[in-house]
């Protein structure tokens, strides 16, 4: 990198929040997509929107890439400086600026991270509603630029659901706002646009978040199955019947052996699959509605239907799903966590088929996943160290998302497209709708600079399985 | 084409002669790809279509109404060729006057394409053609049990397609959010023609959300021929309130409290003293006269959610001075109590032969000091103010009553507009809650966008047309030029709808 051009960044944010020794860079080197990493040129840690707009126009005037990054735990690769480039770390940017609980918003900066601002909100009885599992690390900026989602997104909605308003740092580095607080902002809904973008157009700032009221009962309810086919027909039944559960997530045998080993739960060890079935509402609702849950349970031969007791039983269920897939540690050395979405209604025989791809390629597929909105999370355990593994690894994950496409669904439901599916963009877009995504990327990013080789299947397709040190891209 | 206050718009015949000459050729065409009888051109015809739900006006040059998407491909890769702008239209039930033809050009109506193309309940979604009339999409399949939720007081006349550009809501959106959050995907034709499909029948499909951007966009970026709609399972157990006010202030404290004690109604409707005063000449259905204003609360869920939530809203109005409250005890009582909220736009014709629906948001929180404001500049314009709104979403609609034959009142009444307007953003709200931008607005988008704000979205319009071909003249501000119409209201007809 040319001196200039880190003196002109230490100018901006002060010697300490500019890195560019090796030593310093390698930490950026990947994120959660653990198959793949490149190493940025240098890592700008700004402390003010201003900075990064500052930082912007730099990088706009030396035509540098410029690569947004929060917490680092998106899952699909997406702050990986696969071109090299200036990543810029928005984590010092951590301030709630203003909690609003009688018009119910929030005002933060994008470093805040998740879990942290419903634990602010919860004293006014308020929270944030996307609950990603990354939630106690992942940040509000990473949320937004991934659209992320999380089990209670079956009743509340996705990321973009909960966006009034946001500030933003083009590629030029002028400083706009969009979206506000009304229902329905005047002229485009730009702030639709951005949520999801995964930092190709812009850089987010400032976001005002929708909090909701806690609702005043909740109850969970274990329903354990011998099989997946029999848990997947209560699920489609379930919703078919005009319930709304807020969560409904289904983790099958695989995962629930590695869940109990490592937290004891009280999942059954040896059971196919269980739901895990979440319901608020008033508390002389919940009778009644739990009971006809239970009743479509029972249709479908369930081996046993437990209400948690308490606060303490349903805080440990759910620590079993949120940490079930940091708990297949257990069962390999690493895995590949796979996103597709199918129709509810074709949930039974797309997870029939998720295991008859696991057997044709010899691996071990386990499966935790949001069940009621039909977004499916596979997850592939391997061994890099065995050689030829990552091939089939990444052959099975295909075939798994091809088969959700021809099930009518798609290729990601909340982990975002990053370079982990860029390829795959092709399988449910045609070139002319490609081509209007790409006017757009034109229209914000005319130079191409804002987190480059992401999103759209443009420029040198990605290779896994790189050595450290090494750029994704040739 | 320049118009004055007053006059039909036909202008000066020889101009007009001139330009439909000149036209000719695409004229021509025109009636090879939809047949001479869609194609409007004589000024007897083509007037019909100079006006929506607004006060502007403007005439037309030609109107076609073409009977498949291929057909409007071929219109828009005629027309577009031709130089031509192009101005979508649905049934011109709009209130910011996004389908008047602010530069002249053809008029594309979609009220052919009214085709309910696929229902499919299992999957809860639908596929409709823009001209589908709202109301009809849930009259389908309301015997199933199931309906679509966006619910503008115009549905039973406008046209989902308008919907869609206007990213319209209705009294149940509290609940259920505007259009964009039910629609999963559009078919959209471009300026060169071609035909494009954004989003699908997942939701949150990958990339871009192109979908949610032509959401909203009044017919800037193209023309909708197809959606994808959501449909949602009727709620077991619907119950209504009507509480009565002798203060509005009164009035407004409620919605503050209901909302802040956590419950959710599906609507939150208020009507004030005037609006009342005009239902009761109208169609009467028993409200008193002598109170400032009356709230109509309407819950839906299971049946022990409605029970409960129903008992605290009574508490609630009755602490906050409600001088009576009354619960809808059957089905037949629920659609009385909502004919007087429905019918109060049609109503107010009984007070004034015209009048100008405003359509401000405010936080819930600053509801009760903004409208205290807006009595303050009815006084202060010498205008008179009927009040009938969203007020759980904070979205007002202040009409202003005139008589635009009275030299001078239309221009107080726009003033007075704008003074709404004002107060409403300097109360941290917004300039449109659900009715768009349009011609009416567009001035003041620069009170809430800075420049660099509006170069965003204009760069969005160039990356999609970058002849701004579509509807040409509306949502973005643009300084007085002589392509401009002069506001030029007419009568509103009866039965106008917010």
């Amino acid at each position: 990198m040319r001196p200039s051009l880190a003196e002109r960044l230490r100018a901006i944010v002060g010697p300490d929040h500019v890195l560019t020794a090796p030593e310093d860079t390698v930490v950026y080197e990947q994120d959660a997509f653990l198959v793949a990493r490149a190493h940025p040129d240098a890592v700008v840690l700004p402390g003010s929107p201003e900075e990064v707009a500052a930082v912007a126009r730099v990088a706009h005037e030396e035509g540098v890439p410029l690569i947004a990054r929060g917490a680092g735990t998106g899952l699909n690769g997406g702050s990986i400086p696969v071109r090299g480039g200036l990543m810029v770390v928005l984590t010092r940017l951590d301030h709630i600026l203003e909690l609003d609980a009688r018009g119910r918003t929030a005002t933060v900066e994008p470093g805040v991270i998740n879990a942290d601002l419903t634990a602010q909100a919860a004293p006014a009885g308020l929270f944030y509603a996307p609950d990603p599992g990354s939630q106690s690390v992942s940040t509000i900026g990473g949320n937004v630029g991934n659209n992320a989602g999380g089990p209670h997104c079956l009743a509340y909605g996705v990321t973009g659901n909960h966006v009034l308003e946001m500030e933003v740092v083009l590629s030029s580095g002028e400083i706009v706002t969009v979206g506000s607080p009304a229902v329905d902002p005047p002229g485009y809904d730009l702030a639709g646009l951005l949520v999801g973008s995964e930092g190709t157009l812009g850089i987010v700032t400032r976001v005002t978040l929708r909090l909701l009221r806690r609702a005043e009962s909740v109850r969970t309810l274990l329903a354990v199955f011998e099989t997946i086919d029999d848990a997947s027909g209560a699920v489609s039944d379930i919703i078919g019947s005009g319930i709304v559960p807020t969560a409904m997530e289904m983790m099958d045998g695989v995962v629930m052996r590695a869940v109990e080993a490592a937290i004891h739960a009280g999942y059954p060890a040896d059971a196919g699959a269980v739901l895990l079935i979440e319901v608020e509402a008033h508390h002389e609702a919940l009778p009644r509605v739990m009971g006809r849950i239970d009743e479509i349970a029972r249709r479908h031969h369930p081996r046993l239907l437990r209400t948690a007791e308490g606060a303490r039983e349903r805080e440990l269920l759910w620590k079993g799903r949120k940490e079930g897939a940091g708990a297949l540690g257990r069962l390999a050395p690493s895995y590949y966590l796979h996103d597709g979405v199918v129709p509810r209604t074709r949930l039974p025989d797309v997870m029939r088929r998720v295991q008859e791809i696991a057997r044709a390629h010899g691996l071990v597929i386990g499966n935790l996943f949001h069940a009621g909105d039909g977004n499916l999370h596979p997850t592939i355990l391997f061994d890099p160290r065995v050689p030829g593994m990552l091939d089939r690894v990444v052959a099975a994950g295909e075939e798994i998302l091809r088969t959700c496409v021809e099930a009518g669904g798609s290729i990601t439901g909340e982990h975002g497209v990053g370079i982990e599916k860029r390829e795959y963009m092709k399988w449910v877009f045609t070139e002319t709708d490609l081509e209007a995504m790409r006017r757009i990327k034109r229209a914000f990013d005319p130079a191409q600079r804002l987190n480059p080789g992401k999103l759209l299947p443009d420029g040198p397709a990605p290779a896994y399985g790189m050595q450290p040190g090494t750029r994704a891209w040739s | 084409m320049e118009l004055t206050p007053g006059e039909r718009g036909t202008g000066d015949g020889g101009r007009r002669d001139g330009r439909m000459r000149e036209l000719g050729p695409l004229i021509r065409d025109l009636r090879r790809i939809v047949g001479r009888q869609h194609v409007l051109v004589e000024p007897e015809d083509v007037i019909v279509y100079e006006q929506d739900g607004s006060i502007l006006q403007a005439m037309p040059e030609v109107v076609v109404v073409p009977g498949s998407t291929a057909e409007v491909r071929e219109v828009v890769r005629a027309t577009r060729a031709a130089g031509v702008p192009i101005v979508p239209r649905g049934s011109g039930t709009g209130l910011a006057g996004g389908a008047v033809p602010a530069d002249g050009g053809v008029i594309v109506s979609l009220a052919r394409l009214n085709c309910l193309r696929e229902v499919d309940l299992r999957g809860r979604t639908a596929v409709v053609e823009p001209g589908v009339i709202n109301a009809d999409v849930t009259k389908g399949i309301a015997p199933q049990g199931f309906f679509y939720a966006p619910d503008p007081s115009s549905q039973a006349a406008c046209s989902v397609g308008g919907n869609l550009a206007n990213n319209s809501g209705g009294p149940h959106t509290l609940a259920y959010g505007v259009t964009t959050n039910h629609t999963l995907g559009v078919e959209v034709v471009l300026h060169d023609g071609a035909p494009l499909w954004l989003g699908g029948s997942v939701p949150d499909t990958p990339g871009y959300d192109l979908c949610g951007i032509f959401v909203g966009s009044e017919g800037t970026l193209g023309v909708v021929v197809q959606g994808i709609v959501r449909l949602m399972r009727a709620r077991e157990s619907v119950r209504t309130v009507l509480a009565v006010f002798d203060r509005m202030d009164d009035a407004t404290r409620v919605v503050v409290d209901v909302t802040s004690a956590g419950i959710v109604p599906a609507a939150l409707e208020m009507m004030d003293q005037t609006t009342i005063e005009a239902v009761e000449r109208g169609a009467p259905v028993g409200f008193p006269r002598d109170a400032e204003a009356v709230l109509l609360v309407e819950v839906e869920g299971v049946r022990e959610h409605t029970e409960r939530a129903l008992r605290e809203i009574q508490d609630i109005c009755r602490r906050d001075a409600a001088r009576d409250v009354r619960v809808a005890q059957s089905e037949q009582e629920r659609i009385a109590l909502w004919k007087g909220r429905k019918g109060a736009f049609g109503a107010l014709g009984t007070l004034a032969p015209n009048y100008y629906v405003m359509d401000g948001v405010v936080p819930r929180s600053r509801l009760p000091e903004t409208m205290r404001k807006v009595a303050e500049i009815g006084r202060a314009f010498g205008v008179r103010i009927a009040n009938v709104f969203h007020a759980g979403d904070g979205n007002l609609h202040p009409n202003i009553l005139f008589d635009m034959r009275i030299p001078g009142e239309l221009d107080r009444v726009i003033e007075a507009g704008a003074a709404i307007l004002r107060a409403c953003i300097d109360a941290g709200g917004s300039l449109t809650g659900e009715h768009g931008i349009g011609l009416e607005k567009k001035a003041y988008m620069s009170w809430v966008f800075t420049e660099a704000d509006l170069d965003a979205m204009a760069r969005v319009r160039r990356a999609f047309d970058p002849a701004a071909g579509f509807n040409p003249g509306k949502v973005f501000p643009s300084p007085p030029a002589c392509g401009e119409p002069r506001r030029a209201p007419a009568k509103i007809p009866a039965g106008l709808w917010v």
